[in-house]
C-alpha cells in the first residue's frame, strides 16, 4: 500500500521537475548574464555560458540538472554562490514552523467555532460565525499581515514587527516572532476548518443514526464527542492538508511583509534577482513538500477510516 | 572588460569638507567627549565590547574583496580585511593602515612600508610577500573584478621584508586612496591557496573580526581576533549582520529591539527614528549620486538641445523632498556642494525651468514632445523614484514608461549592450574626481553608454587635474571638466544621497562617513 | 419549428423570472450581485467618476490626512488616493479577469481533448494537471511571472496558466460523460461533425460548474494580483492597483499607516463578493437543486 503510493508518487514528480525546468527556460534575460554579474564582457558572458553548459540543447540541460538534483546537488546560487540545497535546508524548516503553526491556530480557532456554528444551524452566531469565515476567505493575507504589524507591533509593541528566532536558539521567542506571522495566515484556515465542520456536523446532527442515538438519551456533547467528530475527521484531515498547502503557498508574500527568512522570501529575493537555480531549487522543494503532505494523508485516510483501504 | 564597476556600486571620493564637518561644529562637545573618551574607556571596555548587531541592506555579492561587485559588500568586508591605507571619516583623506607610511621617491614609483608583526586570522604572516600576492593578483587574476583599479600599475616588487615597490605605468597619486577600498584588503595568500574559488565564501583577513559564519540573504556571523594588530582601542566580541533589504523591515527590526545598528536607511524614515525614543539617528551626507545616465549615440537625445531640456525638466528640490524627503541634496553636477572641487557657477546652469525645457524642445524639432526609452532598477525605491521623474518629464513632453529590471540586468542592457535611451541609476564617486569624470565620459568607457566620444577639451582638462599635486590648480581644472559636462549635459544629476543610521542609544561611537559604507571598527556597546 | 420557438420562448419567460426569484430568494446573492456590478461600473467608467488624475503629483500635498477636498487623502507622491483607488479598480477587475479568461482559454480545449480522445493522450492530460494542481498556485505565478518579465499582464497570465488545470480537470470530468451519451447520439445521426456534436453538447453540460468555478477563480485571481502587484511583479507605476497601492502603502506604514487601509478593504470586500456570488451561483444552478 505505502509502496504502491510511493510509486505512483514518483512520475509526478518527475514530471514536476520537468514543468518547474521548462518553466523557468522561459527566462528572458540572460541567466549567464547574471552569473557574470554587473558589466561583464560578452567574451566572458560566452565563456560563462559554455561552463554552465548553457548552449547545450533543453533536454541535455534537463537531464543534467535532473541526474545532479538526484544525487542532492540543486547547482549554486548565481549571485552568491551557496549551494541551493543549503540555502533550502536552512530556510525550509523556518517556513515549516510557520505553517505548522498556522495551522494548529486554524485547528484550535476553527474548530470551536465550528462546532458551535453546528450546534446551532441558521440561528445568529451561526451567521455571524460564517460571515467571519467569508471575510477570513476574502483577506489577503499579507494585507492583514501588514495591519498587525501596524496595530500589535508598531503601536502596542506586543509582537515585534520583523524577524524571526529559529525554534531551536529558543522556542519561547521563536513562537513570539512567529505568532502575527502564522495569525496573518491562519484566517483561511479557520474559515476552512469551521465550515467544513459545520457542514459534517449538520449533516449527522441530522443523519438518522444521531437521532437514535439522541432519542437513547445520551447528551448532545457525548454524542458529537464519540460519533460526531470521528466521522468528520476524514473531511477534516481533507480540510488540513489542504490548508497546510494554501498556507505554505501564502509565506511567499508574508513572509515579505515580516522579512522572515523562509522560502518565501527566498523564492521573491530569487525571482527579482534572476537567480534561476534558487527559484527552481525552492520552487521544487515546495512542490515536493505538497506532494509529501497529498501521500501522507492519503495514508492516514486508510488509517481513519479502514473502509477505503478496500476501494 | 573594460570596467567592472557598477555604477550604483563604484566606490566614492573623497579630500573633501562635507556636512560632517559642519554638523561637528553643532555637536562639538559631544564630539570631544568621544575623541577624548576612548582612552580613559577602553580598559572598561576593551575585554567587553559586545556583540554588535547589524541589520543590512544586502546580500554580499562575495566575501573575497577582489572578485566581488557590489558596493554594499564592504561593509561586510571592512571588518574582516584590515587595508593597507586608511581614510578619515570625514574627508576621505589617506591615513596609514598596514600600511604605516608610503611614500613616491619618484612620480612612477610609489613605496609602501608595511607594518610588522601583523598576522592573518590563519597566522599567516602579513609581510611584503604577502601584499606582493595580494595586488598581483586583483591586477591580474581573472576572477578579479577589480583589475582597472590598478591598472596603472606596471609591477609590484618586494624590495625588503615590509616594503613593496610599486611601479607605475604613468603618474598616479590617486593610488593610495585605491588602496584603501577593495584592491587594499590583504586576503591571506594561503587561504586563497587553500580555497581557490571558494575563497567567496571563506574569507581570511587581518581585520579585527573574524569570519564564522555566512547565511545567504539571512546572516553573517563575526567574531573578534584576538590578535588584531591595533591593541588601542575598545573591541566588539563580534558583528552579527542581518540582511534585510526592505529598509522600512531594516529600521523596524532596530526599534523593536531586534538588532542594535541599521544602516543606508531611507530619507522617509528619518521622522520616524526622531520620533521613536527607542532609538537615535546618525546621519552623514555622502558622494553617492542618483544621476540619469544619457545614451546620445543617436536619437533625440544625441541633440544637445534635448538633453538640456532633460535637465531643465527635472525639479531636484521637489525630487528630494518626495523621493528622499529631504534627506539628501540636489544635484547639479557630479559632485556635492560641500566637495572641494564644487564650483557654485556650474550649479547654476540647470535650476529648474519647465517653460525653457519645452522651448528647448520645440527648437531641437520636438513642438509635441518625445517619447524615450527609459530603463530602470526593480526595487520600490527606484521605483518610485523613477515614477516621480516619469511625472515630471510628461510635464515638459516628454514621455515614456520605464522598463525595469534587477540591477545586473539593467546595467548590462543598458551599458553593455546600448539598450534604451536613458537608466535612472546612481554613481557612487570615486578616490578622485578624475577617476570619476573619466570613468563617466572617455569615449571609450564602459559608463558612457553610447560610447560617444567627449566633446572637446574634456579629457585635456581631466588630464590636467591628474598633473599636478596643487589643489587649486587641480580645482580649476575640475571646473572646466564640470562646465564641459553640463553645458554639453552628457547626465541629468539627480541628488546626493543622505547616510542614515539608526541604532539603539547604548552603541558608541558610531559614526558614518563620506563613502556612506559604515565602518564599525570603533563602535563598541555600552555594558 | 413551431414547437421548437415555442420551447425557446417558455425558456427565455422562465429564465427570466427564474432570476426574479433568486433574487428574492437569495437575498446575500443578488446583494453580492449588486455590490460587484458597482465596482465593474466603477472600473469602466473610472476616468469619468474619478475626482482627480491618479497620477498627477504635487509635491505640496503629499501624505495628506482626509479632507474635503481629499476625501481618503493624498499618498506619498500628492495624489489623490481616492481616485487612485477608483482607477485602481479597473486594473485589478480587468487583471482578475484577464487571469480567469486565460485560465479558461487553456482550460477548455485541454479538458476537451482529454476527455474526447481519452486514452494515453487522457492519462497524459491528466497526469499534468493532477501535478500542476499540486503546485502551490501563488509560488508558481511568482516563478512564471519572474520568468516572463514583469508586468501585470504577464502576471495575470502567469496565474492564469496556474489556474487552468482547475478548468481542463472540470470540462474533462462533463467531457467524459457527454462522450458516453455521444456514442449513442453518433451511431443515431451519422455524418455530423463530432467536434460539433461535442461542443454542443458538452457546453450546455459544463457551462454552470465553469461559471461557478470561474466565478471563485475571480476571487483567487484578485486576491493574486494584489501580491503579485504587492511584491513589485504586477502593475507597473505609475498605474494605480489596489496591490501596487499596498506596496506603497508599507513603505510609508509608521509615518502615515492609514494609507493600507482603503485598498486592503477595496480588495477584501470585491474577494468577498465572487466568493458569495460563487457560493450562491453553486446553490442555484446546482442540477441536483433545479427543482427547487
Amino acid at each position: 500500500m505505502l509502496l504502491n503510493r510511493l510509486v505512483q508518487a514518483i512520475p509526478i514528480m518527475i514530471l514536476a521537475t520537468f514543468l518547474v525546468f521548462s518553466l523557468l527556460q522561459l527566462v528572458p534575460g540572460d541567466i549567464a548574464t547574471t552569473i557574470a554579474g554587473e558589466n561583464a564582457s560578452e567574451e566572458r558572458i560566452e565563456e560563462i555560458r559554455e561552463q554552465y553548459g548553457l548552449n547545450q540543447p533543453f533536454l541535455i540541460q534537463y537531464g543534467n540538472w535532473l541526474l545532479n538534483a538526484v544525487q542532492g546537488d540543486f547547482g549554486k546560487s548565481l549571485l552568491s554562490g551557496e549551494p541551493v540545497l543549503e540555502t533550502i535546508t536552512r530556510v525550509f524548516p523556518n517556513t515549516l514552523f510557520i505553517v505548522i503553526y498556522a495551522v494548529v491556530l486554524s485547528v484550535v480557532i476553527g474548530l470551536p467555532l465550528g462546532i458551535l456554528a453546528s450546534s446551532k444551524p441558521n440561528s445568529k452566531l451561526d451567521g455571524a460565525i460564517m460571515g467571519f469565515s467569508s471575510l477570513g476567505v476574502a483577506v489577503p493575507n499579507f494585507w492583514l499581515g501588514m495591519v498587525l504589524v501596524s496595530i500589535f507591533a508598531l503601536g502596542w509593541n506586543w509582537f515585534p514587527a520583523t524577524g524571526f528566532v529559529r525554534p531551536g536558539e529558543s522556542f519561547t521567542s521563536a513562537i513570539w516572532f512567529a505568532t502575527l506571522p502564522a495569525i496573518a495566515l491562519c484566517t483561511n484556515g479557520i474559515a476552512e476548518v469551521a465550515r467544513q465542520l459545520r457542514s459534517s456536523l449538520v449533516e449527522i446532527h441530522s443523519s438518522q443514526h444521531v437521532r437514535t442515538l439522541h432519542a437513547k438519551g445520551l447528551s448532545p456533547t457525548a454524542i458529537l464527542w464519540k460519533h460526531g467528530l470521528k466521522n468528520v475527521s476524514v473531511n477534516l484531515l481533507t480540510v488540513i492538508s489542504l490548508l497546510f498547502n494554501k498556507a505554505l503557498a501564502a509565506t511567499v508574500v508574508v513572509e515579505t511583509v515580516f522579512a522572515i527568512p523562509g522560502m518565501g522570501n527566498t523564492i521573491v529575493k530569487a525571482v527579482l534577482e534572476g537567480d534561476f537555480p534558487v527559484v527552481q531549487g525552492a520552487v521544487l522543494a515546495m512542490v515536493v513538500t505538497v506532494i509529501v503532505v497529498n501521500l501522507v494523508t492519503d495514508l492516514l485516510y486508510t488509517v481513519l477510516d479502514p473502509r477505503i483501504k478496500q476501494v | 572588460m573594460k570596467k567592472k564597476d557598477n555604477p550604483v556600486v563604484a566606490e566614492a571620493e573623497g579630500f573633501t569638507l562635507r556636512r560632517r564637518e559642519f554638523l561637528g561644529m553643532l555637536t562639538g562637545v559631544a564630539a570631544v567627549a568621544t575623541m577624548a573618551g576612548p582612552s580613559a574607556l577602553m580598559a572598561k571596555v576593551m575585554d567587553n565590547g559586545g556583540i554588535l548587531r547589524v541589520g543590512a541592506p544586502a546580500n554580499p555579492s562575495s566575501m573575497d574583496p577582489a572578485t566581488g561587485g557590489s558596493g554594499s559588500d564592504h561593509v561586510f568586508l571592512f571588518p574582516v580585511f584590515a587595508t593597507l591605507v586608511e581614510w578619515d571619516y570625514d574627508t576621505l583623506k589617506a591615513e596609514p593602515g598596514l600600511a604605516k607610511s608610503w611614500e613616491y621617491p619618484d612620480s612612477k614609483t610609489l613605496v609602501l612600508n608595511i607594518r610588522e608583526g601583523v598576522k592573518f586570522h590563519d597566522g599567516t604572516e602579513l609581510d611584503a610577500e604577502a601584499v606582493k600576492f595580494n595586488l598581483d593578483r586583483s591586477r591580474t587574476d581573472p576572477r578579479s573584478n577589480i583589475r582597472s583599479d590598478l591598472a596603472s600599475v606596471e609591477k609590484v616588487e618586494v624590495t625588503a621584508p615590509h616594503e613593496v615597490t610599486v611601479h607605475l605605468k604613468s603618474p598616479d597619486t590617486s593610488l593610495p586612496l585605491v588602496l584603501s577600498d577593495r584592491a587594499g584588503m590583504m586576503v591571506s595568500p594561503s587561504s586563497i591557496k587553500k580555497f581557490g574559488e571558494e575563497s567567496d565564501r571563506n574569507p581570511v583577513g587581518a581585520g579585527h573580526m573574524k569570519f564564522v559564519e555566512w547565511n545567504d540573504g539571512d546572516r553573517i556571523i563575526l567574531e573578534r581576533n584576538p590578535d588584531y594588530w591595533n591593541k588601542e582601542r575598545p573591541l566588539l566580541d563580534g558583528i552579527n549582520f542581518r540582511i534585510i533589504t526592505d529598509s522600512s523591515t531594516r529600521l523596524r527590526s532596530v526599534m523593536s529591539g531586534q538588532n542594535d545598528v541599521a544602516y543606508q536607511l531611507e530619507g522617509r524614515q528619518k521622522p520616524l527614528i526622531e520620533r521613536g525614543g527607542s532609538v537615535e539617528g546618525v546621519y552623514g551626507a555622502t558622494v553617492y549620486c542618483f544621476q540619469i545616465y544619457l545614451n546620445h549615440a543617436s536619437g533625440p537625445l544625441s541633440n544637445v538641445k534635448v538633453r538640456q531640456a532633460l535637465n531643465y525638466a527635472i525639479n531636484r528640490e521637489a525630487l528630494v523632498r518626495a523621493s528622499m524627503h529631504g534627506a539628501g541634496e540636489p544635484a547639479y553636477m557630479n559632485l556635492p556642494s560641500s566637495h572641494w572641487a564644487y564650483d557654485a557657477d556650474v550649479a547654476e546652469l540647470y535650476s529648474y525651468d519647465p517653460d525653457k525645457a519645452r522651448k528647448l524642445l520645440a527648437e531641437a524639432g520636438y513642438p509635441d514632445g518625445i517619447e524615450l526609452d527609459m530603463r530602470g532598477y526593480n526595487d520600490q525605491g527606484s521605483v518610485q523614484r523613477q515614477e516621480i521623474l516619469q511625472g515630471m518629464l510628461a510635464d515638459v513632453g516628454i514621455r515614456g514608461t520605464f522598463k525595469t529590471g534587477t540591477v545586473p540586468d539593467m546595467s548590462a542592457a543598458y551599458f553593455a549592450r546600448g539598450e534604451g535611451d536613458f537608466l535612472v541609476s546612481a554613481w557612487t564617486g570615486r578616490p578622485d574626481p578624475s577617476l570619476t569624470y573619466a570613468l563617466l565620459y572617455a569615449g571609450d568607457s564602459y559608463f558612457n553608454a553610447g560610447k560617444v566620444e567627449p566633446p572637446e577639451g574634456l579629457m585635456e582638462a581631466i588630464r590636467a587635474s591628474r598633473s599636478t599635486a596643487d589643489l587649486e590648480e587641480r580645482k580649476k581644472a575640475f571646473s572646466t571638466v564640470q562646465r564641459i559636462v553640463m553645458e554639453n549635459a552628457l547626465v541629468v544629476p539627480l541628488a546626493f544621497r543622505e547616510d542614515i543610521m539608526a541604532a539603539v542609544p547604548k552603541v558608541e561611537n558610531l559614526q558614518t562617513n563620506l563613502l556612506g559604507k559604515p565602518k564599525f571598527k570603533h563602535v563598541y556597546l555600552e555594558s | 419549428m413551431t414547437t421548437h420557438a415555442l420551447d425557446m420562448a417558455v425558456k427565455e419567460d422562465s429564465l427570466f423570472s427564474k432570476f426574479g426569484q433568486w433574487c428574492r430568494r437569495d437575498k446575500r446573492g443578488s446583494a453580492s450581485l449588486l455590490v460587484l456590478l458597482v465596482i465593474i461600473g466603477i472600473a469602466v467608467f473610472a476616468p469619468w467618476v474619478a475626482p482627480y488624475s491618479p497620477t498627477e503629483q504635487d509635491y505640496s500635498k503629499m501624505l495628506m490626512e482626509p479632507s474635503a477636498a481629499h476625501w481618503l487623502g493624498t499618498d506619498d507622491l500628492g495624489r489623490d488616493v481616492l481616485s487612485r483607488l477608483i482607477h485602481g479598480a479597473s486594473k485589478s477587475v480587468y487583471a482578475a479577469f484577464l487571469a480567469v479568461g486565460i485560465a479558461l482559454l487553456i482550460g477548455v480545449p485541454v479538458g476537451l481533448l482529454a476527455g474526447f480522445l481519452g486514452g494515453w493522450v487522457d492519462v497524459c492530460i491528466s497526469r499534468v494537471i493532477d501535478t500542476l494542481l499540486s503546485f502551490p498556485a501563488i509560488v508558481l505565478a511568482v516563478a512564471v511571472t519572474g520568468a516572463m518579465g514583469i508586468g501585470l499582464t504577464n502576471a495575470m497570465v502567469s496565474v492564469g496558466i496556474v489556474f487552468s488545470p482547475h478548468i481542463a480537470r472540470l470540462i474533462r470530468a462533463r467531457t467524459l460523460v457527454v462522450r458516453e451519451e455521444l456514442y449513442v447520439d453518433a451511431a443515431r445521426c451519422f455524418g455530423a461533425s463530432t467536434t460539433r456534436l461535442l461542443v454542443r453538447h458538452v457546453t450546455p453540460n459544463a457551462i454552470q460548474p465553469v461559471i461557478v468555478q470561474c466565478t471563485l477563480l475571480l476571487a483567487v485571481a484578485l486576491l493574486a494580483e494584489a501580491s503579485l502587484s504587492f511584491l513589485g511583479l504586477g502593475v507597473q507605476p505609475p498605474e494605480p492597483s489596489w496591490g501596487q497601492m499596498l506596496a506603497r502603502a508599507y513603505m510609508y506604514m509608521e509615518i502615515s499607516p492609514e494609507q493600507m487601509y482603503a485598498p486592503g478593504l477595496m480588495i477584501m470586500v470585491t474577494a468577498l463578493t465572487f466568493n458569495t456570488l460563487g457560493e450562491s451561483l453553486r446553490v442555484a444552478l446546482d442540477p441536483t437543486m433545479k427543482g427547487l
